[in-house]
């Protein structure tokens, strides 16, 4: 559907010039695709470089299999003939104008075909039925709310059957209860129009709960591309598993690596035993990743010998987060995250901390 | 409700009051009645203005002076919108040349400037003979001396001002409206048909009007390009009833002052609504905002075509027409001939005349003193009204007063003050500083309003926190932090006060000679080659000045007017 090869943008000379370096990724028909990372790291450019707002300095992109961008043949078709859906941070819902004749602009554009009038009517009152907008079509649009306006924005983008749904952290705007709200009805909505998205959140959660693929994007380049089961439990990197969710990151060579994948980093705690399904094992610096639900805690066994991935440290600060609690545990100096149920410890008790060795995570470390 | 006012809120409405409303009580009272021989007022009449109802010249001349307002408007707005935004929101070539032409245009006198183009567009003047060089023909094709004249130059004389005005707004709205057009598969010119120009709508709307109402009740050009073509509007009947009619019927005039005022105040009041609604589409731009150019491609150098040739005909045109005027020792049209005869003469003429270095040395004192005045009223004025205090909803209206009249019809109140209130100042400097300070007193407060309104109350309310007294933190706060806005206020209506003619015209004295008034008498005279000498000293001055505006403006991000 979306083919991206080797978007490069480049605003100043430079790594640290901004923009987006040799980006590469596809996107297939009716896939609900996410482009998430931290700001600045490149998203926007990224989305606008496919809408046409911005020409990419290099790089080819085809939809449909029609070249809508390549640098070598010097190929770019403008936005307007791209026939794409795009829903603004801003939403930019146009102030000056209804909320019919918002919806309708882009029929009234249309290139390919003539639209008449009665059609119109009945296309944007659908559109709007379908947003829930009907009752306020006469009404100007900026008289909505922020809910209202962004679903008028996604009427807009949608009325026109485009080949492609971009959406700039549409989310972002809305207030928490909102946020949530609308985020389940996009989904929903996405897939009953059938439209291919391609959706910019900085919002792990966000990503994590809409998407069918997500790309994590760093610093202007792609970090992973996976599911969102795939970029959660198996970050490819130290990059995406810090910022895809909480996690625990012991640093340490890695010692040996069996051929069932399992592999054992020695860190600061000691010797920690992990899956490594994806680490070769020449790959000497390394870390092992636990996330903070994973990790067992126990009170002290009597013994007091650490087994295998069992360390002994301290509760040092406890914070109650309703659905659960959260404590840092102080084993050696290294502080460890520990989330589980509420209500079972209150501080400064010794404990013993367990890295299941199947959910504990051997992965490169490259520049974090 | 007295008591809560503060001295020096008292004191200045006691001065604004006295400014303000004497040139209402003169000019009404002077309408209403008779003036016997002396000069003196007689009977109470109605005369005045039902000779005027009854005239037969009066219905054409409104109407003269509506078409010429709302050409000159549509004229001004088309040019200043056009400018704005090829040079804010486009990758045009040469944009910054737009800034330099109509900040240096600013600081041209009026009187000049129309000079400029009636000798360029004149019978006799490049223009036509490049016509009849052209199409054959002894007969001029164009007859600048008509209300098509008119409109030609007010509104290029007014395009450079709806030029600054105009591209803040382009410059500060969302891109991503026109984005979002342009994603929705518009084009460039739909994009600009429905969404760009049409969003801008409420602040070209209210930015004609003010030219529409500021060519009402302009002087200059109905003066210099209407008389001689007997196209006469309301400015000029008024003029010519002190005149032409001997003795002045100055009882006329003032009707005629008295139902300008009528209509400036409809005008203005109209103006108020149309200027509240400017900001409507401005929505908060917060994240994901970014100015973004269009990219015009093979357009760009048409547009940076058009970029140069605009500021070219606005100000290269007349300033190459000045000097060539004043290189002659009598004034002929450009032609290969001419060429040896150029010379410094005028200039040498003009430089060692002490009447017109006085003239130059009176119109800077003028400039200086007005805007310094206005300036520390304004400061103090604009302060209150900013921060809303007691009395100040009153400073707030009073000040404004000056607005509904045309400056030729507040010429006219004053000089009726100083006859009859037998004031000594009558034809002095200091009466014309006076006269000043009250007509651009507006200007000058709206400036220093915008400017405190920029500095957070929470920083005077840390000063009083930390025990300073009100005047202390006006002082030791504000006042250095309104200095930046205070200084283009300055510079705006030293500007302003200098460049006019009308304000000033039935008031200067033998003393009291100003250069826009003298360039004003020489045209009349026939002078041009002096008129052009001195027009060309006076503007290299005025553009030391103007450069000095922008530069203030654009380091402290000031509105430019
Ligand atoms: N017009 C521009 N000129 C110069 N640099 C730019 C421009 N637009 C973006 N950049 C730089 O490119 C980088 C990527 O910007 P981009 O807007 O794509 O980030 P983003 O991932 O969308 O961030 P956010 O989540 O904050 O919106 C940033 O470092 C930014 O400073
Ligand atoms: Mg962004």
């Amino acid at each position: 559907m979306l083919h991206v090869e080797n978007l490069t943008k480049v605003y100043a000379p430079g790594e640290s010039g901004g923009g987006i370096r040799a980006t590469s990724f596809h996107v297939t028909a009716g896939e609900f695709y996410t482009l998430l990372g931290p700001s600045g790291c490149g998203k926007t450019t990224t989305l606008r470089s496919v809408a046409g707002l911005e020409e990419p300095s290099s790089g080819r992109m085809t939809l449909e299999d029609r070249v809508i961008f390549d640098s070598s043949t010097g190929v770019f078709v403008p936005a307007n003939q791209r026939r794409l859906g795009m829903v603004f941070q801003s939403y930019a819902v146009w102030p000056h104008m209804s909320v019919f004749d918002n919806t309708a602009f882009p029929l009234r554009m249309s290139r390919g075909k003539r639209w008449s009038n009665t059609e119109i009517r009945q296309r944007v009152t659908h559109t709007l039925e379908t947003m829930g907008l009907a009752a306020f079509a006469d009404r100007s649009a900026a008289q909505l709310s922020g809910g209202q306006q962004q679903r008028l924005a996604l009427a807009r983008a949608l009325v026109a059957e485009p080949r492609l749904l971009l959406l700039d952290e549409p989310l972002s705007n809305l207030d928490a209860l909102l946020r949530e709200q609308m985020r389940s009805e996009l989904r929903r909505l996405q897939k009953d129009v059938g439209v291919t998205a391609v959706y910019v959140t900085h919002d792990q959660s966000e990503a994590l709960a809409l998407s069918d693929r997500i790309a994590v994007m760093h610093n202007g380049r792609i970090a992973q591309i996976g599911t969102p089961q795939q970029i959660y439990h198996q970050p490819g990197n130290a990059f995406v598993a810090t910022f895809v969710g909480r996690s625990n990151l012991l640093r340490g060579a890695l010692l040996e690596r069996d051929k069932d994948g399992n592999a054992r980093i020695a860190t600061a705690l000691g010797p920690v035993l992990c899956r490594a399904p994806t680490v070769t094992t020449g790959l000497a610096p390394g870390a092992a990743l636990i996330r903070p639900e994973h990790i067992v805690l126990t009170a002290i066994a009597g013994t007091g010998d650490a087994s295998l991935n069992r360390f002994r440290g301290r509760v040092s600060q406890v914070a109650f987060l309703g659905e659960a609690t959260e404590c840092v545990v102080q084993v050696g100096n290294v502080e460890i995250l520990v989330r589980g149920p509420a209500g079972q410890y209150g501080g400064s008790e010794a404990v013993d901390v367990f890295f299941p060795p199947e959910r504990t995570l051997a992965i490169a470390v490259d520049e974090l | 409700m007295i008591g809560r006012i503060s001295p020096p809120v008292v004191i200045l409405l006691v001065l604004l009051c006295a400014a303000i409303v004497p040139p209402f009580v003169f000019l009404s009272y002077s309408s209403l009645h008779y003036l016997d021989a002396s000069g003196a007022f007689g009977a109470f009449t109605f005369e005045h203005f039902a000779a005027i109802f009854s005239s037969r010249t009066f219905g054409p001349m409104l109407l003269n002076s509506l078409v010429y307002a709302l050409g000159s408007a549509l004229l001004a707005l088309f040019i200043g919108a056009a400018q704005a935004w090829l040079a804010e929101r486009t990758d045009a070539s040469f944009r910054q040349i737009l800034y330099v032409a109509s900040i240096v245009s600013l600081g041209i006198p009026y009187v000049l400037y129309i000079v400029a183009w009636l000798l360029f567009l004149g019978k006799a003047g490049p223009f036509n003979a490049s016509l009849q060089y052209l199409f054959g023909g002894t007969t001029p094709y164009i007859n600048v001396y008509s209300l098509g004249g008119m409109i030609f130059v007010e509104g290029l004389l007014w395009s450079p001002l709806a030029f600054l005005l105009l591209s803040p707004v382009f410059r500060n709205s969302d891109a991503s409206f026109e984005e979002a057009a342009s994603v929705c598969g518009a084009g460039l010119l739909s994009t600009l048909r429905y969404v760009t120009f049409r969003m801008a709508r409420p602040a070209l709307l209210a930015l004609g009007f003010l030219v529409f109402i500021k060519a009402s009740e302009s002087f200059e050009v109905p003066a210099l390009v209407g008389l001689p073509g007997s196209t006469r509007v309301l400015t000029t009947a008024i003029y010519q009833k002190l005149t032409l009619d001997i003795p002045p019927d100055v009882g006329s005039a003032s009707a005629f002052g008295v139902m300008l005022l009528v209509v400036m105040a409809i005008l203005l009041q109209i103006y108020s609504r149309v200027a509240a609604q400017t900001h409507r589409y401005q929505t908060v731009t917060g994240k994901g905002f970014r100015p973004r150019v269009v990219r015009l491609g093979r357009w760009r150098y048409a547009a940076g075509a058009l970029i140069v040739t605009i500021p070219f005909i606005v100000v290269v045109v007349p300033l190459a027409t000045i000097l060539w005027a004043a290189l002659l020792p009598y004034y002929q049209p450009f032609s290969m001939k001419a060429l040896p005869l150029l010379g410094v003469g005028n200039f040498v003429q003009v430089l060692n005349s002490p009447s017109f270095r006085g003239a130059i040395v009176n119109s800077l004192v003028l400039g200086a003193a007005a805007a310094t005045l206005v300036t520390v009223l304004s400061a103090i004025a604009g302060w209150c009204v900013a921060r809303r205090v007691a009395g100040s909803r009153l400073i707030d209206t009073l000040a404004a007063l000056p607005l509904v009249f045309p400056a030729i019809v507040l010429g006219l109140a004053f000089l009726e003050i100083f006859v009859h209130g037998g004031a000594r100042i009558y034809g002095s400097l200091l009466s014309l500083v006076v006269v000043s300070v009250v007509a651009y007193m507006p200007y000058g407060l709206r400036y220093a309003q915008l400017g405190v309104i920029q500095i957070h109350p929470e920083l005077e309310e840390a000063a009083a926190i930390a025990g300073a007294r009100q005047t202390g933190t006006f002082f030791r706060v504000v006042l250095p932090l309104l200095v930046p806005a205070l200084i283009s206020c300055w510079l705006f209506v030293f500007l302003l006060a200098v460049r006019a003619v009308s304000l000033l015209l039935l008031l200067v004295g033998p003393d009291s000679q100003i250069v826009a008034v003298t360039l004003f008498d020489f045209w009349n005279n026939g002078q041009i080659g002096e008129l052009a000498a001195l027009g060309c000293v006076w503007t290299a001055i005025m553009t030391v000045f103007s450069v000095a505006f922008l530069i203030v403006a654009r380091r402290y991000q000031l509105p430019i007017a």
